[in-house]
């Protein structure tokens, strides 16, 4: 399970385990999405151990970064979202030509200038 | 809404295990996370198997009837899979009826569900495994053909 660096760069991996939390405490929070899950048989407990491993995660990021994605995540659903087709799937604008090719740059966490989001390249 | 060819779509015979070789929960998530990666579209296997875990600290996704479906939306695919998996001596998954599971339906989706399949298809799964006569016939699937009919059939039926 050690591959992972491989794929991300440590920023973005950071970035993506919070989204990740971040939805699953959403889902688990919304009572008629945690109803559909009860019925369809499964347990739905507490929060408290997501929430513990939410502060030791924000503990690893970035200040900036951190700022940086509360702020896109108290006006949009998921803040970080997949570019294709060199189209940003949170806001369906075409990219410029330079955000394509700052792709490269794996240190930085590119947004979208319409939308503001984070972007990551889905192929 | 849903026929079974638009549900078999998910299924990939990459994603299949006739036998686990896990013994745990853990090991049986991991092992299933490595299904997961032979197919398209698995960007980090580390950042699901993270993901995985963490919903099973929400509450275990083993349903009983020695059944499990662990599932969730992760950043780390890019299209909804489901993966098929068996152990016959059983892996102890901290289920409802604290009994082994042997069928395990792994069933993930990206955050971004443009067509919204990943609720419908779940519910579909933990819908199919409520029979005992679909648990039996997957109990005694034998490759990704066997799976195929079992659960078109299964689907057929309704
Ligand atoms: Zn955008």
């Amino acid at each position: 399970m050690s591959t992972m660096s491989s794929t991300l760069s440590d920023k973005l991996d950071r970035i993506f385990r919070l989204q990740d939390l971040d939805i699953m405490l959403t889902e688990a929070q919304d009572p008629e999405r945690k109803r559909e899950e009860e019925e369809m048989g499964f347990r739905m407990g507490t929060i408290e151990k997501l929430t513990a491993a939410r502060s030791r995660l924000l503990s690893q990021i970035d200040p900036r970064d951190l700022r940086l994605y509360e702020r896109i995540a108290k006006r949009h659903k998921h803040a970080i979202v997949p570019v294709e087709d060199r189209t940003c799937l949170g806001c369906y604008m075409a990219l410029p030509t330079s955000a394509v090719s700052l792709r490269t740059e794996p240190e930085q966490l590119l947004t979208c200038e319409n939308c503001g989001r984070i972007l990551y390249w889905l192929e | 809404m849903t026929d079974s060819s638009q549900f078999l779509k998910y299924f990939d015979p990459r994603l299949f295990s006739a036998e686990l070789r896990a013994k745990t929960k853990d090991g049986a998530l991991k092992e299933m996370v490595e299904l997961v990666a032979k197919g398209d579209g698995v960007r980090d296997k580390a950042l699901l198997f993270e993901m995985l875990s963490r919903r099973e600290q929400l509450g275990s996704t083993g349903i009983g009837n020695g059944v499990a479906i662990p599932h969730g939306r992760s950043l780390a695919v890019v299209d909804t899979k489901v993966v098929f998996a068996r152990s016959t001596k059983g892996i102890p998954f901290e289920s409802i009826d604290d009994q082994p599971a042997h069928l395990f339906f792994l069933i993930v989706a990206p955050p971004q569900d443009k067509r919204n399949e990943y609720l419908p298809l779940l519910g579909k799964i933990a819908e199919l495994v409520q029979e005992k006569s679909a648990r039996d016939a997957l109990m005694a699937v034998e490759d990704w053909s066997g799976l195929r009919s079992v659960v078109s059939e299964a689907l057929g039926e309704k």
